[in-house]
């Protein structure tokens, strides 16, 4: 039997998701009518992601976070599957310090030669 | 605007520049990355100055899946079918980078455009092994779309080759040997040419932009010229650090001309391309310098996201996305382009950033200019997560598009107090408008044979 785990979406008022362990939340969140961003639905572009409170997930394929992006807890709701139960803030709304300006972040070099 | 003995388009550069002028404007409009969690659109602008809807949305038509990040767009049938009366340009092809769909929409009622159908994505992998579609070109019986990466999103993608009822042949090239990445082509079948330039994979370049990933070679510094008969490439040109990231790659109008141009984006340099006997050369010849701006600690480049050539082959014109101006350079000697025009609008220098009253998300970003040259329209977002990295407030205030009155007669250019669409302002939510086309064709997308 597969294993459920409750996946709760903190900044939806925190409704509730029971996501089985081979599950991706994002279809999981879709199951319950709650269409949250989407795009290429394999992890390769950022689109889905979303910000991992507590718990753990497994995110086969997920190429699409750089090492500082999954450091802040970012997750890709796509391929993530929990391996716990979770809470997460989802949505663009979470993607506070997702993105940043290559050119405003010191200590980066351009032209790459110079 | 149809010949009555003829099919689409016109029959060379100077007759489609005696058309009526442009009434209506098809622009991408984009919800992903912004909150709204609805299908992209494509939006029909009314440009006609005697309307009294001028300058505002007049239809919406939206795609059946949310995600697909539309981007560029492409005409079933061009100029380049002008012979054949049995075609007509009435489906706009416009690819999802994200999802790899390609919607098919009929304009047949050009003031109410339908989904005709879709080319699945899915169905795409699984049949060409090819994702992430980006630049779609009639080529007379066929269509071929750029393909930015494999099946996994991978580099380096390849042609998808459709027929005209859009049922998908395979894959157009024989031989990708010597090509990294991919992204824009144009061909000239009189002169059996075609050049493409490289972007990245779509794993790399969908997720945002990343100085690291350019230090790693994972963007493209190379362009490629092609047999286009055997479907092949027979020379590639590393350009190093003077060429990265070749995006929109032109060629002149006119079909006896061998020649074009293209802008390396990052190292914002425009260079010359042309046929010499059976080599091909490149040359460059427009450096624009980075600028060092308050706050931001590394050199900005100016980011020359797109690049045209008018009808008449006499002028070029690029955007400069991150500085914020649009420029304008006689071309009369190719080797040496000289700086006719140049309008501010948004960007990160701040010279600009209220325009007609709205304040500017973004900046000069695609372009297309009317077949007789003196309406420059512009739109101001890049990518939803290259916006979302360089000019945050656009996912929540939208993207803007404008018109720039160009001066064919001595060079100039002044941006049209009367005209702004206001993405911001969409009844569903702010979107971002990206590339456009007219229902007549256009300076992008015609090619002549
Ligand atoms: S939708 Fe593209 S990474 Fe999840």
């Amino acid at each position: 039997m597969t294993t459920t785990y409750r996946v709760t979406l903190r900044n939806r008022n925190g409704v509730p998701l029971d996501v089985a362990e081979d599950e991706p939340i994002y279809a999981a969140a879709l199951r319950a009518g709650i269409q949250l961003p989407i795009a290429c639905n394999y992890g390769g572009c950022i689109t889905c992601a979303a910000k991992l409170i507590t718990g753990h997930v497994r995110q086969p394929k997920g190429t699409a976070l750089n090492r500082r992006q999954s450091q802040a807890g970012f997750i890709l709701l796509c391929v993530a599957r929990p391996t716990c139960d979770c809470v997460l803030d989802v949505g663009v709304e979470s993607h506070r310090g997702l993105y940043q300006n290559p050119f405003a972040i010191a200590g980066n070099r351009y032209p790459p030669d110079a | 605007m149809l010949d009555e003995c003829c099919g689409p388009g016109y029959a060379s550069p100077a007759d489609a520049m005696k058309a009526p002028r442009e009434t209506l404007l098809y622009t991408v409009a984009l919800y992903v990355g912004t909150g709204v969690e609805k299908p992209d659109y494509l939006a029909t602008v009314d440009v006609d100055p005697e309307s009294p809807t001028y300058s505002s949305v007049i239809a919406r038509t939206e795609m059946p899946q949310i995600g697909d990040e539309l981007h560029h767009s492409g005409w079933n049938a061009c100029s380049s079918c002008h012979d054949d009366s049995s075609m007509a340009r009435k489906y706009l092809l416009l690819p999802g980078v994200r999802t790899s769909n390609i919607n098919v929409v009929d304009v047949s009622d050009a003031t109410v455009p339908k989904l005709h159908m879709v080319v699945s994505g899915d169905e795409i992998k699984a049949k060409t092994g090819l994702s992430g579609p980006h630049t779609v070109h009639c080529l007379k019986s066929d269509i071929i779309i750029s393909m930015l990466g494999d099946a996994d999103g991978n580099a380096p993608g390849g042609f998808l080759h459709l027929d005209k009822e859009f049922n998908i042949v395979g894959r157009w090239e024989n031989d990708i040997t010597g090509m990294n990445y991919n992204y824009d082509f144009w061909y000239q079948p009189r002169h059996n040419m075609m050049v493409s330039s490289e972007w990245g994979a779509p794993n790399t370049f969908m997720p945002g932009f990343d100085l690291e990933d350019v230090g790693k070679g994972k963007y493209g510094q190379s362009v490629h010229f092609w047999d286009f008969e055997a479907k092949k490439i027979v020379k590639s040109i590393d350009m190093g650090a003077e060429g990265m990231i070749p995006l929109e790659v032109r060629g002149m109008h006119d079909p006896t001309s061998n020649e074009g141009f293209f802008a390396a984006t990052l190292s914002s340099n425009v260079f010359r391309w042309w046929k010499d006997g059976d080599d091909f050369q490149i040359e460059k010849v427009i450096d624009i310098p980075t600028v060092d701006v308050e706050g931001f600690p590394v050199p900005m480049p100016s980011l020359i996201t797109d690049i045209l050539i008018s009808m008449d082959d006499k002028y070029l014109y690029f955007a400069n996305w991150l500085h914020g101006d649009l420029r304008q350079y006689d071309i009369a000697d190719k080797a040496n382009p000289k700086m006719t025009g140049q309008v501010w609008i948004g960007g990160l220098l701040g010279k600009a950033l209220e325009v007609n009253g709205v304040t500017v998300q973004g900046a000069p970003q695609m372009i297309q200019l009317s077949l007789d040259g003196k309406r420059l329209y512009v739109t101001t977002s890049l990518f939803s997560s290259w916006d979302n990295q360089f000019y945050p407030g656009m996912k929540d205030k939208g993207a803007q598009m404008y018109i720039v009155d160009c001066d064919t007669a001595q060079g100039g250019m002044a941006i049209n107090p009367d005209f702004v669409v206001d993405f911001g302002r969409e009844p569903n939510g702010p979107s971002r408008c990206h590339e456009m086309r007219y229902p007549g064709g256009d300076v992008t997308s015609d090619i002549w044979m």
